[in-house]
C-alpha cells in the first residue's frame, strides 16, 4: 500500500467515525425529545424502586448530560443497556447479530457479483441472440420485482416445495447456525442486485467487443479471444466496483425484510423488533453499527479500486 | 415369605405401579422412540422475564412451570398435588391459619438443599417487588406492608423448623390453594445465587437461572434460542423421555408453520405461539394435514377494553387510577356502549377466526364460556349486534365527532389480533362512520403501556389460571388493581362490586349461591361495558404425527415430562 | 437513493451538452429524442403501462367498484368471480377495487417522492457546482455523510418519529432519495459552467441566476429527467417495502406492500391474495425502468447519427 494510500484511508477512516458518531448523535436526540419514557417495567409500584429504575438508566437526568454519559460510554464501546430486556447489554448483543447479518450479507454480494457477471458476461458474448435477449429481459424484470417478492417464491419452492417433491430430502431449513441455510436467503437478497450487475457488466463488455480492433483481433480465433474476454472482464470490473457500494448499502436495507422472512437473527431484524417495542437504547445502537458498517464497506471498495483500474491512485 | 405378606407385598407392587401410572410421565411399553429426543419449537416474541416474581405472560409462565416448583403443582388435568409441600395443608378451623409440611429432600439444580428458610426469603421477596402474581400472596397478614415497603419482613409467614411453613391469614379464603399450585409467584427461589448475581440480572442467563424443577436452562441467546435439559435425579421423580428442548425466538408465525413442515419443529402452539388463521384454514381443508391439527378449548377471552380514566369513554374522567370515591356522571358510557353494539361478532369470528374454528363469539360477558361465572348466552346485553342503535347512540355521545379525533386502537401483532383490529376498524367504519387509527406494538409494550393506563382503547384478553371468578375480579377489576402498574388496566373502580366479590371470595366455591354472587357482580361489567368481550378463544395446534403427550388443559400446556418423540 | 437505481448515466463528467453556436438545434434535439423513444418499443409498452395505471390511479381517488375498507362482502379468500373479477381477500375485501387504490397510492408516492427528491438535488447540486469553494465543500461533505446512513433505515426512523401518513412518507423517502441526483447535477454543472456560451453570457454581465436557469440548467435537464424517472420506481419499491414490514401507509389503505405482506399468509391456500398486489408492483416498476431505459438512450448523444 502506498503511502498516498495510507493516507487516504486514514482520512476515510476519520469520516466514517465523525459520521458514524453524528448520525447516532441525531437519533440520541432525536428519541429524547419524544414524550414520556419507554422504560422497562412499570411494573414497580414502589416510588423507591421505581425512582432507582430511572436512575439506572440516566433517565432522571437532563437530555445533555445524558448525551454526554452515553458518548463517554461509546468511547468504551459500551452501547448502554436495553430498555425492555433489563440488565442485557447491547454492546454484546449487537455485535452478535452483526456477524450473523455480514455473513449473510457476503453471501448476497457473492451471490450478486458471480450470477450477476456470469449473466452479463453470457449476454455480451451472445450479442443480438435469444440468449442475450432473455437474459436482458430476465435482468430487467429481476430488479423491478421487489425483493420479498422473490423471497416469497424462493420459500415457496425450496421451502415447501422441494420438500414435497424430494420427499422430504431437499429444502430449506428456516432459521440459522447451519451452513446450509445460507445460500437461500442469500439468494432472495442478492437477486436484484445480481440483474443490475448483469447489465452493467453487458454494456461495459460491449463497449470494449465492439470496438474496431477488437473486431479484427476476434476474428483471428480462439487465443486471441480468450485475451480479448480477459481484459473485456477486468474492464467490466470497474463500472461494478463503482456500484459496490450502494449495492452493499442496499443489501443492509434488504435484509431486514429477508431476515424476518426466514427467521434470521441479524441486525435488520433486531432494528424492526426494537423500534416496534420502543427500545431507544437499541435503536441508537443499531443506527450507529449501521453507519459504521456502511463506511466501512465503502472504504474497502474504495480501496479495491486501484487495484482494479491501476489509472486511479490516492494522493497526490 | 408367609402367604399373607407375600399377597401384601404384591399388593403394593400393584399399587405402587398404579400409583405410578397415574402421577407419573407414562408411555405405552410398545412405544419406539426416536434416538434424537429433542424437542424444538419457536417463538415470536423474545421473553420478558423468567424470575417468578416478575413472571405475567402465559408465554413465559410455561418455562417457570418448568424451572422452578411451589408448594403445589396443576397436574395435567389440572388436579392440585403436593410439589414442595408432601402433603394439603393443615387448615385452622377458623381458616386463617395454614400449616405446610416441607420435603426433606427438595434441592436446587445447582445441590443447594431448600428448607423453611428459602420459602420465607422467596415469598418476601416477591411481596417486596410487588409485580404481577404477588397478588398470589396478599392473604397473608403483614402482606400489603411488604408491598408498601413499609416492612421487611413478612408479619404473617413463620417457619417453626426447618421443614415446616406456618402463615396467618388476614380472612379464610378458600381459593388460596388453587394459587398456590400456580407456576408464578410462590415458587422457591435461591437466596445465595440471587443474591450473587443480582437481584435483576440473576435470570438472564443460564449459569444463574437455578431453580428446584425438573428442568434447566443450559443455554440462552438473546433473542435467538434458549435450551433446556432435564435435570438429573430430580427430587420429585421422573423427568420423562426428553433429552432437549430447543425453542428459536424472533420467528413469525407463517415461517414457524413452514418450518413444522420441513420436519423442523415438532409442534406449532407450545407457550401459545397460536396457528393463525390463514394456517389453520389450511389445515382443516387438507385431509392429511386435518389429522395434525387440534383445536384445544382455550380458557381465553379476548375484548377491548376502555380507559376509565383519560379519554373520551371515561367513567371518570381525570381521576386518580384506583381512587375508590365514588359518584359522578359517566360520560363515557354511551359511547362504549355504541362502540361495543357496533361490532357484529359473528362476521369478527369468521374473519379473524378461521370461519369461527379459533375463536367462538362472545355474548356472555368477559368470564369465559364453561366456567364458573359466565353470564350466560346472552348475559352481555352491549354484545349484541345492532348497527342502528349503535349508530343512533353514538350521534347522540358525539354528534360533532370531536370526541373520536384521533382516536388510535392498540394491540400485539399476533396474527389473529391484527385480523381482529382490521376487522373492528372496517366495523367502526361501516356501522358508525368513525375512522380509528391502528397502532400495533409487540406484546411487552402494549403491556407495560397498559399498565401506565395510557392507553384509551385497545385489546385486552385474559386467559384464566384457574376455574374460580375470583381469578378475574381480583386480578383484573377490582379497585386495589386500578393504581398505576397493576392488573386493571381499564381503571375501573367500583366499590359497590369490589364490596360483593369480597363477600364471596372468602365463602367456599362449592356452596352454591357463591357463583350467583360473581354473576352480581359481573353484570356490573357488562353494562359498565368495562370490556366490550368480543371472542371466546380456542387454541389451535398442530403437533408432528410422531410426537406424543402433548396437550392443553385450557389454562396450561401438558408438563415436557409428558413428551416423547417416537420413531419416525 | 441507494437501492435500485439501475445505471445512473454513465458519464457524469460528459454532460449532455449543447453550445451556444448549437442553440438554433434545440429544437429538433429533443423532437429526435422524442422519435427515438417513439422507436424503442420496450420503452412504448412501459409508456402504455404507465398510462393505464395512472388512468385508474386517478379514476381510484373519485371511485372504486367496492369501498376500499369495506370488509365481508363475501365469503373470505374467495377466487375470481363475475362480481369480483380479481377475488376477496382474508377479510371478504374486494381485490380489484384496492389494487386501483394501491395504484393511486403508489404513483403519488413514487412521483411525489421523486419530485421533491430531484427539487432538493437540482438546488443543492447548481449551488455546490456552480458556486464552488467552501458551499461546495459543505454541501459535498453533507452528501458524503448521508450516504454512509442506509437509507431505509433513516425513513423507518423519520416515520416512527413523525408518524406514519403519505404525507410523512413522502417526505422520509424523499429526504434520502436527493442523494444522487445532487451528485448528478453538481457534476453537470462542474463541467457546464467551464464551457464557453457560458463564458460569454459572464461577459456581456448576465447575472448568475439566469446563467443558471437559461443556460445551465437547461442542458441538464436530459439526464436530470432520465434520474427522475428512476427515481419514481425506487421510491415505489421503497414505499412497498415500508408496507410489508408494516410501518407503510396505515390500514386499511391498500398498498401494494401491505397487501403483499397479508397474502403471504394465505400463499397456500389463496394465491390470488398475494399474486395480484405483486404483479400490479412488478409491472409498474417494469414499465418505468423500460421508460427510464428508453429515455437514457434517447438523449444519449453518441447514439445520434
Amino acid at each position: 500500500m502506498s503511502r498516498g494510500t495510507l493516507v487516504y484511508a486514514t482520512q476515510r477512516l476519520v469520516l466514517i467515525t465523525f459520521t458514524a458518531i453524528v448520525v447516532s448523535s441525531i437519533v440520541f436526540i432525536g428519541v429524547h425529545q419524544l414524550p414520556g419514557n419507554a422504560l422497562a417495567s412499570e411494573r414497580r409500584l414502589n416510588p423507591a424502586t421505581e425512582a432507582a429504575l430511572l436512575h439506572h438508566y440516566n433517565l432522571d437526568l437532563p437530555w445533555p448530560q445524558q448525551y454526554v454519559l452515553w458518548l463517554k460510554g461509546l468511547a468504551h464501546g459500551d452501547l448502554g443497556e436495553s430498555l425492555v430486556n433489563m440488565g442485557q447489554p447491547i454492546t454484546p448483543l449487537l455485535l452478535r447479530e452483526l456477524g450473523v447479518s455480514v455473513t449473510l450479507g457476503i453471501g448476497a454480494v457473492l451471490v450478486t457479483v458471480v450470477v450477476g457477471m456470469s449473466l452479463g458476461v453470457l449476454a455480451a458474448i451472445r450479442q443480438n441472440t435469444w440468449v442475450d435477449y432473455v437474459a436482458s429481459t430476465a435482468a430487467v424484470i429481476g430488479y423491478s420485482v421487489p425483493s420479498f417478492v422473490w423471497a416469497f417464491l424462493l420459500i415457496l419452492l425450496t421451502v415447501t416445495g422441494f420438500y414435497a417433491w424430494s420427499q422430504g430430502q431437499i429444502y430449506e431449513d428456516i432459521g440459522w447456525g447451519k451452513i446450509e441455510q445460507i445460500p437461500v436467503p442469500a439468494f432472495a437478497l442478492g437477486l436484484p442486485y445480481a440483474a443490475i450487475v448483469a447489465r452493467l457488466t453487458r454494456a461495459s463488455m460491449l463497449e470494449v467487443i465492439r470496438q474496431d480492433y477488437v473486431r479484427t483481433a476476434w476474428a483471428k480465433g480462439l487465443s486471441a479471444r480468450v485475451v480479448i474476454l480477459r481484459h473485456a472482464l477486468r474492464n467490466a470490473l470497474i463500472p461494478v466496483a463503482t456500484i459496490l457500494g450502494p449495492l452493499i448499502t442496499g443489501i443492509i436495507t434488504g435484509s431486514v425484510v429477508i431476515e424476518f422472512l426466514f427467521g434470521i437473527p441479524g441486525l435488520g431484524k433486531e432494528f424492526v423488533t426494537s423500534i416496534l417495542s420502543r427500545d431507544y437504547n437499541i435503536v441508537i445502537g443499531v443506527f450507529t453499527f449501521y453507519a459504521a458498517l456502511v463506511g466501512l464497506a465503502n472504504l474497502i471498495v474504495d480501496l479495491l479500486y486501484p487495484i482494479l483500474d491501476p489509472r486511479i491512485r490516492y494522493g497526490n | 415369605m408367609t402367604r399373607s405378606s407375600k399377597i401384601r407385598s404384591f399388593a403394593a407392587v400393584f399399587v405402587t405401579a398404579a400409583i405410578a401410572a397415574a402421577c407419573g410421565p407414562s408411555s405405552a411399553p410398545s412405544e419406539a422412540l426416536a434416538a434424537d429426543q429433542t424437542f424444538r419449537f419457536g417463538q415470536t416474541d423474545d421473553i420478558t422475564t423468567l424470575d417468578p416474581a416478575h413472571v405475567d405472560s402465559a408465554a413465559d409462565i410455561v418455562y417457570v412451570d418448568e424451572i422452578f416448583t411451589g408448594l403445589y403443582r396443576f397436574s395435567n388435568d389440572l388436579k392440585i398435588l403436593p410439589s414442595g409441600a408432601t402433603e394439603l395443608p393443615t387448615i385452622s378451623p377458623d381458616g386463617k391459619t395454614w400449616t405446610f409440611k416441607l420435603r426433606k429432600d427438595m434441592v436446587f439444580s445447582n445441590g443447594d438443599k431448600i428448607t423453611s428458610a428459602d420459602w420465607v426469603w422467596s415469598w418476601t421477596r416477591t411481596l417486596r417487588l410487588n409485580d404481577a402474581y404477588a397478588s398470589n400472596l396478599e392473604v397473608i397478614t403483614g402482606a400489603t406492608d411488604v408491598e408498601a415497603g413499609t416492612a421487611t419482613k413478612l408479619a404473617g409467614l413463620s417457619a417453626p423448623d426447618a421443614y415446616t411453613l406456618v402463615a396467618k391469614l388476614d380472612a379464610p379464603a378458600g381459593y388460596w390453594l388453587t394459587q398456590l399450585a400456580m407456576p408464578t409467584a410462590s415458587m422457591v427461589l435461591d437466596q445465595k445465587v440471587i443474591t450473587a448475581a443480582g437481584d435483576d440480572k440473576w435470570n438472564l442467563s443460564a449459569a444463574t437461572l437455578i431453580g428446584s424443577g425438573p428442568f434447566k436452562m443450559t443455554q440462552r441467546t438473546p433473542k435467538a434460542s434458549m435450551d433446556f435439559e432435564p435435570v438429573k435425579s430430580w427430587w420429585g421423580g421422573d423427568t420423562g423421555k426428553l433429552t432437549k428442548i430447543h425453542v428459536d425466538i424472533g420467528i413469525d408465525n407463517a415461517s414457524m408453520v413452514k418450518k413444522f413442515e420441513s420436519g423442523g419443529y415438532e409442534i406449532v402452539g407450545e407457550a401459545n405461539n397460536q396457528v393463525g388463521p390463514d394456517d389453520v384454514l389450511r389445515y382443516k381443508a387438507d385431509p392429511v394435514k386435518n389429522k395434525l391439527l387440534t383445536i384445544y378449548n382455550g380458557a381465553r377471552t379476548s375484548g377491548i377494553g376502555f380507559n376509565m380514566v383519560t379519554g373520551p369513554f371515561a367513567q371518570k374522567p381525570g381521576a386518580t387510577p384506583g381512587d375508590v370515591t365514588v359518584g359522578g356522571t359517566d360520560p363515557g358510557l354511551d359511547g362504549r356502549r355504541a362502540f361495543s353494539m357496533a361490532i357484529d361478532r359473528v362476521q369478527l369470528a369468521d374473519i379473524a377466526c378461521a370461519h369461527a374454528i379459533s375463536c367462538q363469539p362472545a355474548f356472555g360477558g368477559p368470564i369465559t364460556k364453561g366456567f364458573k361465572g359466565y353470564l350466560g348466552d346472552t348475559g352481555d346485553p352491549y354484545a349484541k349486534f345492532d348497527a342502528a342503535a349503535a349508530l343512533a347512540l353514538y350521534k347522540k355521545w358525539d354528534p360533532t365527532g370531536s370526541k373520536v379525533k384521533g382516536l388510535e386502537y392498540r394491540y400485539n401483532t399476533a396474527p389473529a389480533n391484527t385480523k381482529r383490529a382490521q376487522n373492528f376498524q372496517a366495523q367502526w367504519k361501516q356501522n358508525l362512520g368513525v375512522d380509528v387509527k391502528l397502532v400495533p406494538s409487540d406484546f411487552p409494550t402494549l403491556q407495560k403501556d397498559r399498565k401506565k393506563k395510557i392507553v384509551i382503547i385497545g385489546r385486552e384478553s385474559w386467559g384464566i389460571d384457574y376455574d374460580h371468578p375470583q381469578d378475574w375480579f381480583d386480578n383484573l377489576f377490582t379497585c386495589a388493581q386500578a393504581k398505576i402498574g397493576r392488573g386493571n388496566d381499564e381503571a375501573y373502580c367500583n366499590p359497590a362490586m369490589d364490596a360483593i366479590t369480597t363477600a364471596a371470595n372468602a365463602k367456599p366455591i362449592n356452596d352454591p349461591t357463591t357463583v350467583a354472587e360473581y354473576v352480581k357482580a359481573g353484570t356490573f361489567l357488562v353494562n359498565d361495558v368495562v370490556w366490550a368481550t368480543t371472542d371466546y378463544g380456542t387454541q389451535p395446534t398442530i403437533t408432528q404425527s410422531y410426537f406424543k403427550g402433548y396437550g392443553y388443559n385450557g389454562l396450561y400446556d401438558y408438563h415436557w415430562e409428558s413428551f416423547r418423540i417416537l420413531q419416525h | 437513493m441507494a437501492i435500485v437505481v439501475p445505471t445512473i448515466v454513465e458519464r457524469p463528467e460528459e454532460p449532455f451538452v449543447i453550445g451556444a453556436d448549437e442553440l438554433p438545434e434545440q429544437v429538433t434535439l429533443w423532437q429526435d429524442a422524442w422519435r427515438r423513444l417513439k422507436r424503442n418499443r420496450v420503452s412504448v409498452i412501459g409508456l402504455v403501462i404507465i398510462g393505464v395505471f395512472v388512468l385508474v390511479a386517478i379514476v381510484s381517488f373519485f371511485w372504486t367498484p367496492y369501498p376500499i375498507w369495506r370488509q365481508a362482502l363475501g365469503p373470505t379468500y374467495q377466487g375470481p368471480t363475475l362480481i369480483h373479477p380479481l377475488g376477496l381477500d382474508d377479510y371478504g375485501r374486494d381485490i380489484l377495487s384496492r389494487v386501483m387504490g394501491g395504484a393511486g397510492i403508489a404513483l403519488s408516492v413514487g412521483v411525489g417522492a421523486s419530485v421533491i427528491a430531484s427539487l432538493i438535488g437540482i438546488v443543492l447540486g447548481l449551488t455546490a457546482g456552480f458556486y464552488r469553494g467552501k458551499i461546495d465543500t459543505a454541501i459535498s461533505l453533507l452528501i458524503n455523510i448521508s450516504y454512509g446512513v442506509p437509507d431505509l433505515l433513516l425513513a423507518l426512523i423519520l416515520v416512527v418519529l413523525v408518524g406514519r401518513g403519505i404525507q410523512n412518507i413522502i417526505l422520509a423517502i424523499s429526504i434520502t432519495a436527493w442523494l444522487g441526483m445532487a451528485r448528478l447535477v453538481r457534476g453537470q454543472t462542474l463541467s457546464l459552467r467551464e464551457r464557453e456560451f457560458v463564458e460569454a453570457a459572464r461577459s456581456i454581465g448576465t447575472k448568475n441566476l439566469q446563467i443558471l436557469a437559461r443556460h445551465i440548467l437547461p442542458n441538464a435537464l436530459g439526464p436530470i429527467i432520465v434520474q427522475a424517472t428512476y427515481l419514481v420506481p425506487a421510491a415505489i419499491i421503497f414505499e412497498a417495502f415500508l408496507s410489508f414490514l408494516g410501518l407503510g401507509v396505515p390500514p386499511p389503505a391498500p398498498s401494494w406492500g401491505a397487501m403483499a405482506s397479508e397474502g403471504y399468509k394465505a400463499l397456500q391456500i389463496a394465491p390470488h391474495i398475494v399474486l395480484m398486489p405483486c404483479i400490479a408492483l412488478s409491472l409498474t416498476v417494469l414499465a418505468f425502468n423500460w421508460v427510464g431505459d428508453g429515455l437514457r438512450d434517447a438523449i444519449d448523444p453518441r447514439m445520434r447519427k
